[in-house]
């Protein structure tokens, strides 16, 4: 999978329990154990998802001490809301112009269905 | 899941805390005719990409597993390409596809799922609303198991962000 940070933080992201420790990241700072607590699931497990999220830079450790608490690192999701808003642009154009496409198909049968109006009345 | 009743109201919006973008359009057009041009190539070319946009080549095989791959270039003359696969076809009220931007090098990134819905609007069906719904993530249902803890994370996120 290609190594882009955008594609990252969406493959980190892709997961529900990863984004459940997030959720929880962001009422604060917690323990690897704190974390697994709502779920029913090992602490070698939930420390593997962690890692994920590290190397997404979502969430920050210290590498010294292990008992030191995570904490969330927002900045790849401010890209990841960059990146949606620049879609959103894209369809709202895209979408600007196919009304003016479609105006245009239409114009060109009102004319011909004129024309035929035309024909017959006189 | 469902798309959101509330869509309507959030027209034209990015959802944040689900990472889902949902836009309506009224069209002023019957729904056969949309439909019409979403699935012909010689018909997308002239409409498909932002402002001063053109899509030199445009193939697609319009059917569920059918592929599309266009090349979309900008008014400055950058070239972006991007593929697809139709994933659902009803006609004329549904189109979904996947959608991915290629680098350079030929790598895809990362895939995004398209899901266009068409439903008769106006009188006598004269136009049509369109619903465009572009998800981050293609699985739905893993998104939705965890959408409450995920909304108020990005509550915070957002007044987070805005220091940043």
């Amino acid at each position: 999978m290609s190594a882009d940070p955008l594609s990252q933080t969406f493959a980190a992201l892709a997961d529900p329990t990863r984004r459940a420790i997030l959720a929880r990241l962001c009422s604060g700072e917690a323990t690897v154990s704190e974390l697994a607590e709502p779920f029913d699931m090992s602490l070698p497990a939930v420390s593997k998802h962690l890692k994920v999220l590290e190397r997404a830079g979502l969430v920050a450790r210290s590498r010294e001490a292990q008992w030191r608490p995570c904490r969330l690192d927002a900045a790849p999701l401010k890209d990841a809301a960059g990146w949606l808003e620049r879609y959103r642009q894209f369809w709202e154009q895209s979408l600007d112009r196919l009304q003016d496409y479609l105006d245009e198909l239409q114009m060109k049968k009102t004319k011909e269905k004129e024309g035929d109006d035309h024909g017959r009345k006189s | 899941m469902a798309a959101s009743p509330d869509a309507a109201k959030v027209a034209g919006s990015a959802k944040p805390e689900d990472l889902v973008l949902v836009i309506t359009r009224v069209l002023d057009a019957p729904r056969a005719l949309v439909f019409k041009v979403w699935s012909q190539p010689e018909h997308l070319v002239r409409w498909w990409g932002p402002k001063g946009f053109t899509l030199p080549s445009c193939k697609m095989e319009f059917h569920a597993g059918g592929a599309f791959r266009c090349l979309l270039r900008s008014p400055e003359g950058t070239e972006h390409r991007m593929h697809g696969v139709y994933r659902e076809i009803i006609e004329p009220e549904k189109i979904s596809f996947t959608w991915t931007w290629i680098d350079e090098a030929g790598h895809p990134g990362h895939e995004t799922l398209v899901t266009v819905t068409l439903a008769e609007a106006g009188k006598d069906g004269a136009q049509t609303k369109l619903t465009l719904h572009h998800a981050v993530f293609e699985s739905v249902t893993a998104r939705d198991a965890h959408g409450v803890g995920w909304t108020e994370c990005f509550d915070r996120l957002a007044a987070y962000v805005t220091r940043l």
